[in-house]
């Protein structure tokens, strides 16, 4: 509906007031008029980043803060009369944050799937998505062909590997962001859905999953991301999973009552919302992953889960961003393509704790957070680093937190009414990530003492170029 | 996921294939060329049809062949056909071993085409994209899997 409104808008444009102004200066005018200023996290990249210096804006830049932040998400959502009609479907922007020498230097670089090459073909968006139909002209001969490489960026191997959730990840050039193509961990597992939020050990090993209905693919791969070991498990519910977690001796998968009830294109339109069924909780043992338990929770929606950690005696705790149902995925991110912003999301940070005797247990932090980051290990509880002070009136975070479950208490930093606040990362002792400005209309890259939120960022640098939301990233030492 | 499914369902179309002269009858002889982009080994494994509802519905193919793939190419010939719309799927069995490669979700792992090179989107492409006239004892197609 969006689109065709959107499509006739703009042919009743190029047949009414077309001949007497320039479109495309008239387009800009109308864009800046009836757009919010947050429009921005959802602005178009035209073309790749060349490298660029950022301007410092305040401290210094940490002498043991050297490596490069490396963060992935949509960055172009609209061709031609054609827009994707949902947050999650624009193509993959890799952006890398070099950190050395006191200064920043940024490049950026998408990701070039079949889905961008098929649609920067088209002049057109063609190719379907999460929520975004096929066109006249899509080629779908496999589920790489609708990748959009967009969710989040890892380093493994000497390489970077850009993912989704439904496809392959893509290795990357980490010098040069060239894209080297997808990555098939065995010939037999070519085009394989893998997710985008892989679990890494303090050993360095990586499991993840990739999801067909109620079937799950679960890899072990070497810190050098060689495939060790993959297998197949059954579930007990055809859930969507965009995340799933582990703890030192288990993987940890919650089945949320958003149900893959019916095979069609766009995927979100073979989801059902099914609250009557509550939320489960499968817990498997990494050693025999036949070894499984479950666990029930009432009806929750999430896409972000942190990190696990496991007691003497056997109880498994681990938080996550959960809202009451999924209506922002479903209403809420369409809409933010189009410039509204209907509903407010409210992710709240949650303690879900599983008990040996088989009862599992909710604990609220009453705290709105999400991107949960935790910063490794999984022998003990870790403080949780997320973004949060979502408030009616104005879409994403503005605010950086730290919340620690054993202490029951959290700190946080209020970036402002003028920042859209994307995820931190820990490194080392420190935390670093991205906002938006609104009133300079510039990305920004701070960091912060993980310790000392309520400081602030200890130094602030900005770029040229307002680049749109990311969704997540890595950072990597020097 | 739901790509999963609706390939999978691509795939049972594209099931393991047995060499089945087609009934020489009629007075047309198809020649198809392939061209492969993959690897320049293995064969080419299609199936014909000559209806929309066995095509489009997982019916009977009226033809079967594998041909071996030489320097990039291949080419099958069916003779003895009727004139009249034709349609055909075909994999590149890159490996040889007479079937298509699946990972563990049921999904192909070795390329595939129709004819037309019509596209797939989500499943095979329909008959509606991909059939064509033979008509005569000269009658020629090629196909590109990539
Ligand atoms: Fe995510």
């Amino acid at each position: 509906m969006m689109l065709d409104r959107r499509e006739l808008f703009s042919r009743a444009l190029a047949a009414g007031l077309g001949a007497s102004l320039p479109a495309e200066a008239l387009a800009a005018g109308l864009a800046a008029a009836a757009q919010p200023q947050w429009a921005l996290a959802l602005g178009d990249v035209a073309a790749d980043i060349a490298p660029r210096g950022l301007t410092r804006l305040h401290g210094r830049l940490p002498a043991d803060l050297v490596g490069t932040l490396y963060r992935n998400g949509p960055a172009l959502f609209r061709r031609g009369d054609t827009a994707v009609n949902h947050w999650f479907d624009g193509d993959g922007l890799v952006r890398a944050f070099a950190c050395h020498d006191g200064g920043v230097q940024l490049q950026a670089r998408f990701v070039d799937t079949p889905k961008r090459r098929i649609e920067t073909a088209a002049g057109r968006i063609v190719q379907p998505g999460f929520a975004t139909p096929a066109r006249p002209g899509a080629q779908v001969g496999s589920a790489d062909d609708t990748n959009a490489a967009n969710t989040h960026v890892i380093a493994a191997g000497g390489r970077l590997l850009a993912l989704w959730e439904a496809g392959s990840a893509t290795a990357m050039d980490m010098a040069t962001l060239a894209t080297i193509g997808p990555v098939a961990f065995r010939p037999d597992l070519k085009g394989m859905p893998f997710l985008a939020h892989p679990k890494v050990e303090a050993s360095g090993r990586i499991w993840n999953i990739g999801l067909s209905g109620k079937h799950a693919y679960v890899y072990r791969l070497s810190a050098g991301g060689a495939l060790e070991a993959g297998q197949m498990i059954k579930l007990p519910a055809a859930s969507y999973c965009h995340d799933f977690t582990m703890a030192a001796r288990h993987l940890i998968i919650v089945l949320q009552p958003w149900l893959h009830e019916k095979a069609s294109l766009p995927f979100s339109t073979g989801m059902v919302w099914r609250p009557e069924q509550g939320t489960r909780v499968l817990v498997i043992d990494k050693d025999d992953l036949t070894r499984q338990r479950l666990f029930e929770l009432p009806a929750l929606f999430f896409f972000h889960l942190g990190d696990g950690w496991e007691e003497a005696d056997g109880t498994i705790h681990f938080d996550g961003a959960f809202d009451s149902s999924p209506l922002f995925a479903v209403e809420g991110a369409p809409a933010l393509v189009e410039g509204r912003y209907p509903r407010s999301e409210r992710p709240m940070l949650r303690l879900v704790s599983l008990h040996p005797d088989g009862r599992a247990r909710l604990r609220d932090a009453g705290i709105t957070a999400e991107f949960p980051r935790n910063p490794g290990g999984h022998d003990g509880p870790r403080p949780t680093f997320h973004v949060g002070g979502y408030q009616p009136g104005r879409p994403f975070a503005r605010s950086i937190g730290r919340w620690d479950w054993q202490a029951g208490r959290g700190q946080a930093h209020d970036f402002g009414a003028h920042q859209i606040v994307e995820e931190f990362v820990p490194a080392g002792p420190w935390l670093i990530g991205t906002t938006i400005n609104l009133k300079a209309r510039a990305t920004e890259l701070h960091m912060m003492r993980a310790d000392r939120l309520t400081d602030g960022p200890v130094a602030s640098f900005r770029a040229d170029v307002a680049l749109p939301h990311s969704f997540h990233g890595s950072w990597l030492a020097a | 996921m739901t790509l999963n499914r609706l390939l999978t369902v691509a795939l049972l179309a594209l099931a393991p294939l047995a060499a089945a002269p087609a009934a020489a009858e009629g007075p047309a002889t198809l020649t198809v060329t392939f061209t492969v982009t993959d690897a320049p080994t293995g064969q080419i494994m299609l199936s014909l049809y000559d209806n929309e509802a066995a095509h489009d519905r997982g019916g009977k193919p009226v033809a079967q062949a594998a041909v071996p793939v030489q320097q990039g190419q291949a080419v099958a010939t069916s003779p003895g056909l009727a004139p009249g719309r034709y349609a055909i799927k075909a994999f590149h069995d890159i490996d040889g071993d007479g079937k298509m490669g699946m990972t563990p979700f049921g999904m192909p792992t070795e390329p595939f085409a129709f004819s037309n090179n019509a596209q797939a989107v989500g499943g095979p492409a329909p008959w509606s994209a991909s059939n064509f006239a033979v008509d005569g004892p000269a009658a020629a197609t090629s196909i590109t899997i990539r």
